[in-house]
């Protein structure tokens, strides 16, 4: 078990920089998500904690031992790969046996551990077989039982849910979690996907464009996120934006006059983006006008796409809401949870 | 094309293929049968498909009037030596070329490929030259040296490389992460997955080590150190003319064997050959 | 890989800064590499640069004797009018040698690529020769093209008198261009049957919704997507025809007259046989020449000709 820190950690291929100083703290046993759109450079920090990339610049350290120029093998990680990267040629038990054969253990001791890994996962029956047999949801849990068995400093997840259906990737991901749980590694887990991210990380790191956003606990990201590049990657559906000016009666969108909080109004006749998640509208015959386009009822909620002034927002009620598109209602945004932000680098103003 | 054929289509379609076969079977066919006719049938007419009298004293005498023995012994353990030779040098370069990154690896992968337009004909003169100096004519050495590290296996290294081109990265770095060294993925992960182009490199080495003309011809001067394909031709008579019967016997007897292990593990044969970095 | 091991401690920053991760790397992939390297530059390079030297001289080993003589040689390339015919016979073998091998391999590849049963067998007997030691299937061809040899006996039987096909120059070249072609043609099909083979059945399917009859599918859809392994197969058969020589040998000795001495054999000759190195080693630089020409032409030529590359 071991903290994970990185400072100034950086990366480029010639002139082009693909990761611009991270700093990140990661304690012993934490679970954190590295979580972005495709491109951020998440899996390029994953695969440069884990030795399979070089390092341009800064330290990370495992375990407090700078370990910039180790290689993988020396750092004590163990790693799960998107695609799982089991070797074709070799059972079940011999792959996850495979890292500790290296390592001088002795035969009966592999053994041991190989099938204390198969138990945890229920792969005890699947020993003998070969990875082409198995199918993906058993493949998954083998390249997770290749890792777990060495026990060791640190747990490196690369995307290791997207290749399987919607279905087993939500088990999976149970099993990660209570995975984590019983054995207390420190993990660092890669992922495009938010829902991923928010339902499994002690702590997200949110990474675009090579650089850190966010980094906080799943709830503080969605209740608080520090800007608009945050506020629109975390949360399902994502948060409605509308463009406009703080005014003295309220936020000035197009089309519509929308209330803002007392506190905000030293930003007044700023320029600024108003942001609102789906589920902070309140049907409210008090309200602003809304005009119905879409109906999408999911028997829990109903999603509505609507036209608040000239912009399409979505909203989720827990009403069941029986309108027609074209038809109007009336809905008030929950003051104590709308963000605004700066219309220029949008970051948080409240 | 795969559309079902009628069955007048088909008959006509075998129909074909039996005769575009003659020239491939018959042959081999008319080799095997001459070689136990007696001299006075080889020429018979009408030509005896099947030999009416049979000789088979023609066999002995392979041997009696050549040390085809050691000669046949030369041309395996040349052929064995240069394919696993080859095989351990392209595949290591082949692996290299494909997944290092070492500086100028393009420029030598360019110089490398250059041997593909320098067949060993075009060196033969000053290849003939060096090994005079070394004082290795008249010995096997050139048969072995020259394709393992020449223009031959530069065909090999070509089809390791895009074998090895395919093979899945994550593959490469979960060993690395389970800790091996490069050395280590090589042989343990990249190479045991590289059976099937080992396989057809193997028998391409194979067959061209067991063909070789030109060289033995100009390398090897003695009756005891040459291969079979030199050997066959020897078996002359006093004014220079063949004598087929035995000739066509030692010349059943170097194609047989490799025929027989064609034929047995065909599959694997061109399959292999198919299924490689060939198809461009 | 020894050295890798070395800096492997695990402790801290780089002990030793210089052997960095990718260095380390780097060095493992020298060593994969150096066999090969080293190898081609002994056996390759270095011949390749004394073929050239040699050639600027006149070498007679009898009177070892090695004498610069600058161009001459090369004159005597121009002036040699053996040379043109020699030229002419390698030009006839190598360009009869790819058209006939090409078309039968495509031909029998076509014909394997069908549903039939027991297909298998075809395809094991139509490679069968290229597994035959080269010299065995030569002397048997050689026994078969005699005057009153097996071939001659079967045109016999039906009332046709043959020629003496290996003492006629048009039958001798013919013959060798056949020996080599039924000897070789299954590795070509082979390859033609797997780029058939890749070639995705619904093509063929759209093709026939769309009322395409055979022979326009074969020519608006087969050759288009096997171009590239067409293009590959002349490159490697034209290469490989102009290093063919024990068939020459055993067949014909280049005969009859010059009509069948082509240019590997030409060289044998001049170096081998009449021990005129310096004139062999200029035959040598022009084999070079028109195998490296031949080949940067059809590689050239792969964006004519070629419609689709994977």
């Amino acid at each position: 078990m071991a903290e994970v820190t990185l400072s100034d950690v950086r990366k480029s291929y010639g002139a082009v920089d693909i990761i611009h100083g991270v700093d990140l703290e990661i304690r012993d046993g934490e679970f954190v998500v590295l979580v972005g759109p495709s491109g951020c450079g998440k899996s390029t920090l994953l695969r440069m904690i884990a030795g399979l990339e070089t390092i341009t610049g800064g330290d990370i350290k495992i375990g407090g031992r700078v370990v910039n120029d180790l290689d993988p093998k020396d750092r004590d990680i163990a790693m799960v790969f998107q695609n799982y990267a089991l070797y074709p040629h070799m059972t079940v038990a011999t792959n996850m046996g495979f890292s500790l054969e290296h390592r001088g253990t002795s035969k009966a001791e592999i053994a041991e551990r190989v099938k204390w890994a198969a138990d945890i996962l229920g792969l005890a029956h699947l020993l003998d077989r070969y990875p082409r047999q198995l199918s993906g949801g058993q493949r998954q849990r083998v390249a997770m039982g290749r890792a777990i068995v060495r026990d060791p400093q640190v747990f490196l997840f690369d995307e290791p849910l997207s290749n399987l259906d919607a279905k087993l990737r939500v088990v999976m991901r149970g099993e990660i979690k209570s995975l984590h749980q019983k054995l207390k590694t420190t993990t660092v887990y890669v992922t495009h996907d938010q829902v991923e991210a928010m339902t499994m990380a002690d702590k997200i790191v949110v990474l675009s464009g090579g650089k850190v956003e966010q980094i906080g606990a799943p709830l503080d990201l969605y209740d608080r996120p520090v800007n608009q590049f945050v506020a629109g990657f975390i949360g399902s559906p994502a948060m409605n934006f509308l463009p406009g000016t703080i005014t003295s009666e309220g936020f000035s969108a197009p089309g519509i006059m929308l209330p803002l909080p007392e506190a905000v109004h030293e930003f007044r006749d700023r320029k600024a983006v108003y942001g609102i998640r789906p589920e902070h509208f309140v049907l409210d015959d008090n309200g602003v006008p809304a005009e119905i386009i879409l109906v999408e009822p999911m028997g829990s909620e109903t999603q509505v796409t609507m036209k608040l002034g000239e912009t399409q927002v979505t909203g989720v009620f827990r009403e069941r809401v029986s309108l027609s598109p074209g038809a109007t209602i009336r809905v008030r945004p929950d003051l104590a949870s709308i963000h605004l932000f700066a219309a220029d680098g949008g970051q948080c103003l409240n | 094309m795969k559309a079902e054929l009628s069955p007048r289509m088909k008959t006509s379609l075998y129909g074909l293929m039996c005769v575009l076969l003659i020239p491939f079977v018959f042959p081999t066919w008319w080799m095997v049968t001459s070689s136990v006719k007696p001299i006075s049938d080889i020429f018979a007419f009408p030509p005896q498909l099947v030999p009416q009298n049979y000789d088979w004293t023609t066999y002995s005498k392979v041997f009696e009037l050549q040390p085809f023995v050691q000669q046949y012994w030369n041309s395996a353990y040349i052929a064995a030596v240069v394919t696993i030779g080859t095989m351990i040098v392209s595949s290591m370069a082949g692996y290299a070329f494909a997944r290092i990154r070492f500086p100028f690896a393009n420029t030598i992968f360019m110089i490398v490929l250059l041997g593909l337009l320098i067949p060993s004909e075009v060196t033969i003169v000053p290849l003939f030259q060096m090994f005079l100096k070394a004082g290795m004519v008249n010995t096997h050495w050139p048969l072995i040296l020259v394709p393992i590290f020449g223009a031959p296996s530069v065909f090999a290294t070509f089809v390791m490389r895009q074998f090895f081109v395919t093979l899945p990265t994550e593959l490469e770095e979960a060993a690395r992460v389970d800790g091996l060294g490069r050395f280590k993925i090589f042989r343990k992960i990249a190479l045991p997955l590289a059976k099937p182009a080992l396989a057809s490199v193997a028998i391409f080495t194979f067959l061209h080590s067991w063909n070789l003309f030109l060289e033995p011809i100009v390398f090897l001067s003695s009756a005891e150190k040459f291969t079979l394909p030199q050997a066959l031709t020897q078996y002359t008579d006093a004014y220079g003319g063949p004598m087929w019967n035995i000739q066509l016997a030692a010349a059943t007897l170097t194609a047989l064997p490799v025929l027989i292990v064609f034929i047995i593990a065909q599959k694997q044969f061109v399959e292999g050959l198919a299924h490689t970095g060939l198809k461009g | 890989m020894v050295v890798a091991q070395d800096h492997a401690i695990p402790e801290g920053r780089s002990s030793s800064p210089f052997w960095t991760i990718a260095r380390r790397d780097s060095l493992a992939g020298v060593l994969f590499i150096a066999p090969q390297l080293i190898g081609i530059s002994i056996f390759v390079l270095i011949p390749l640069g004394l073929v050239f030297w040699y050639s600027l001289h006149e070498w007679n080993v009898l009177a070892n004797t090695f004498t610069y003589t600058g161009a001459q040689n090369y004159r005597m390339l121009i002036e040699d009018t053996n040379l043109l015919e020699v030229l002419g016979a390698t030009a006839i073998f190598s360009s009869g040698l790819v058209v006939f091998n090409l078309s039968l391999a495509l031909l029998l590849a076509v014909l394997l690529n069908q549903k039939l049963a027991g297909i298998t067998i075809f395809r094991t007997l139509f490679f069968s020769p290229v597994v035959v030691s080269l010299v065995a299937w030569t002397i048997v061809w050689g026994f078969l093209l005699q005057k009153n040899g097996g071939i001659n006996g079967l045109l016999q039987v039906f009332g046709i008198e043959g020629p003496n096909w290996l003492r006629e120059e048009t039958t001798a070249m013919i013959s060798v261009i056949v020996v080599q072609v039924f000897k070789n043609v299954g590795l070509n099909m082979i390859l033609f049957l797997a780029a058939l083979q890749g070639v995705p059945n619904e093509l063929y399917e759209a093709a026939r919704i769309d009322g395409a009859p055979r022979f326009k599918q074969f020519r608006r859809i087969t050759l288009p997507l096997i171009s590239p392994t067409i293009l590959l197969t002349s490159i490697i058969t034209i290469v490989g025809s102009l290093q063919v020589f024990a068939q020459i040998a055993v067949l014909t000795q280049g005969g009859p007259g010059l009509s069948t001495t082509v240019l590997v054999y030409y060289l044998y000759q001049q170096a081998f046989q009449f021990h005129f190195f310096g004139y062999g080693s200029t035959l040598s630089i022009l084999l070079f020449v028109i195998v490296a020409v031949l080949t940067f032409a059809q590689w050239q030529m792969r964006k004519r000709i070629v419609f689709y590359e994977s």
